[in-house]
């Protein structure tokens, strides 16, 4: 049998238990969310772990805080053994500390690098490609589907851009949602949370139309190359962006 | 005139501007709305496949000069326009608050005088700044002529500040652009570079010219270039091919406009710029213009294969750069990384060099790549072009 050793769905179970694991010189075989369903092999194994805010700063104290914002930017992701991934680059930046980094040969450093940026990379991308509607009341409005799960690092990027604004972004994907009240964001489920109005403003339709027109006439026709369009703008964001989801 | 009709005719007017970067500042949002990124941010593509991050518009298309390749030019029978600056506020905020955009890039003809234009300019966007709160990216064209008390007031209202040169010497301006003196762009130019500052002009100057509409060489366009960024300090060079949208005699008659060509700048400008490269490196007056098929800077290896292949684990910095297939990021990952292990073959991938131009030009731990018999010119010539070939064929295909 293989031992799974289960965490609850956040980031601090997981390095919690991850501490614990290294800490007792304990080998997993995997570790996974407590969603998960073992096949017949698998034994999954949940400890009562109690969580310590000094675990952390010890983990955060030895492989610096570069390492750490990495290892967090995995979690995000949807990589199918992101926990084993951090695991792994825990236990090598035990032995090499903050130069870590520098260890691109070894595999965890080098998925560590790669799916951290691939997170970051999304999460830039989707600060252009999300579009708010106005609704009613002047709340503005976004959804999204993003590969990775990104709504906490957007919504800081909005909490200080859109500030005076109130705002909801959310991500249809995981079902959960970002709340702004031109004081601080919060991100609860969908189902814990009930949108009052989902009517648009009068205004909304006038301005999405400027929109379209702007995006049309802005593209020089001589020198027409969807390809190019379609490298830097991929097709599964379209759905939600104003000036190309007709397309579709 | 209704509004929708109004932001048609002035982006129409707007859209040849190349320049779109919203990088290089980052105002904070003081209790109003917006801000800038340092990384810039792109929001949408156009058609074309270039970025949209800024509402590119002009304030008006009204034009006192006659400029032959410009669409806006005196003599050209269009429909004209004029923006109010409470209209442009409006478009701005409700496009930025809905996050289309990531700020203004704000041209204009020349309606009256420089100096009229210049205060209309500084208007709208003093209304932007002051009255509506907006802390975003804004990107305003200086106009030629002005008085440099107007140059003052706009540029510490905005982000970036540019003149464009338009053409690449000032032979192609007197012929195309009469009315415009090179020596007012250079005055800009000037002024600018002497007050940048956080508050002046945070993300610095830029300019572009035009490629393709007057018989420069690019050994001349790219000694242009690596003068500007010299003298005025400048951030970015852009470069626009040439789309035929007047016909004149001075003008040339395209059937496309010389993209290909102008690929091939913007390649080069980033060698001059971050990998060390000087123009006379890679063209001369007996040389001057790129090769279309290759990219400059394996033009330049494959001349000089004399100074190849290079050792990954021991060469410097600069010469790291100076292989097909490694940028300026892959080769820092390989110096940062090779003071930890050595560095073999399934490594560079990793770090994202670029193994199908690369193999050629290097040796990991003494071993060349590739057949060691096969480090010829002509065969490593051949088989970059047509892989490059055989990839634009795949792409074609979709």
């Amino acid at each position: 049998m293989k031992n799974v050793y289960i965490y609850e769905n956040d980031f601090i179970s997981l390095l919690n238990l991850i501490f614990y694991l290294l800490k007792n010189k304990l080998k997993p075989e995997n570790i996974k969310n407590e969603f998960y369903t073992p096949s017949l092999f698998e034994n999954n194994i949940t400890l009562t772990i109690t969580k310590n805010e000094k675990n952390i700063e010890w983990i955060i104290k030895n492989i610096g805080k570069y390492s750490m914002k990495s290892i967090y930017y995995v979690f995000l992701s949807e990589e199918e053994n992101k926990e084993l991934i951090i695991y792994y680059f825990l236990l090598n930046a035990l032995k090499y500390r903050q130069k870590i980094m520098y260890h691109r040969n070894l595999k965890c450093v080098s998925e560590v690098l790669r799916i951290s940026e691939y997170v970051i990379h999304e999460s830039h991308k989707m600060k252009g490609f999300l579009r708010f509607k106005e609704l009613e009341k002047n709340i503005l409005y976004a959804e999204m589907e993003p590969t990775n799960d990104i709504l906490y690092l957007i919504s800081c990027h909005f909490n200080s851009r859109l500030k005076n604004e109130l705002w909801i972004i959310k991500d249809n994907r995981r079902k959960i949602i970002s709340i702004h009240d031109k004081k601080q964001f919060i991100i609860v489920k969908e189902k814990d949370f009930e949108i009052s109005t989902q009517k648009e403003s009068i205004n909304e339709k006038n301005i999405e139309n400027l929109w379209k027109t702007f995006y049309k006439t802005i593209g020089i026709k001589e020198r027409k190359n969807d390809r190019c369009r379609m490298n830097f703008m991929p097709k599964k964001y379209w759905k939600y962006i104003t000036e190309v989801k007709k397309e579709l | 005139m209704e509004l929708q009709e109004k932001l048609k005719i002035l982006a129409d007017s707007a859209k040849y501007d190349a320049s779109c970067s919203s990088s290089g500042s980052n105002r904070k949002n003081k209790d109003g709305i917006g801000n800038a990124a340092s990384s810039g941010i792109c929001h949408s593509f156009a058609s074309d496949g270039r970025c949209i991050s800024l509402l590119k518009i002009l304030l008006t298309n009204c034009c006192i000069y006659d400029c032959k390749y410009c669409l806006n030019r005196k003599s050209n029978n269009i429909k004209r326009a004029i923006f109010t600056p409470e209209e442009i506020c409006t478009i701005t905020l409700n496009f930025y608050r809905r996050n289309y955009i990531e700020g203004l890039f704000l041209s204009s003809g020349i309606i009256k005088s420089p100096d009229y234009t210049m205060e209309l300019l500084i208007k709208t966007i003093s209304l932007l700044r002051n009255k509506y709160k907006f802390n975003g990216y804004i990107h305003a064209k200086a106009i030629p002529g002005c008085n440099p008390k107007l140059l003052k007031q706009l540029g510490s209202l905005v982000d970036r500040l540019s003149a464009n040169i338009e053409l690449p010497t000032e032979n192609g301006l007197k012929l195309l652009a009469p009315s415009k003196e090179s020596k007012n762009i250079s005055q800009i130019m000037e002024y600018v570079k002497n007050n940048q500052n956080k508050k002046y002009v945070p993300a610095g100057q830029s300019t572009q010219m035009i490629i393709g509409a007057t018989k420069e060489t690019d050994f001349e366009i790219m000694n242009q270039s690596s003068s500007l960024y010299d003298k005025y300090k400048l951030k970015r060079v852009f470069y626009s091919a040439y789309v035929p949208i007047n016909k004149d005699n001075l003008l040339p008659s395209l059937e496309q406009p010389p993209l290909v060509r102008e690929n091939r700048l913007y390649q080069a400008d980033w060698l001059l710029r971050f990998y060390n490269f000087k123009v006379t490196d890679l063209l001369d007056s007996k040389n001057p213009n790129f090769n279309i098929l290759l990219d400059p800077k394996t033009d330049w290896a494959l001349r000089h294969l004399n100074e190849f292949p290079k050792e990954i684990n021991t060469c410097s910095y600069y010469d790291l750069l100076k292989i097909p297939g490694i940028g300026v990021k892959s080769a820092k990952r390989i110096i940062t990384s090779r003071k930890t292990f050595t560095i073999h073959i399934e490594d560079l991938k990793r770090m994202g060099v670029v193994l199908k131009r690369a193999k050629y030009f290097i040796l990991c731990n003494g071993k060349y790549v590739t057949n060691k018999d096969n480090f010829k010119k002509e065969y490593i010539e051949k088989n970059i072009v047509l892989g490059d070939f055989s990839h634009i064929e795949q792409l074609r295909l979709f």
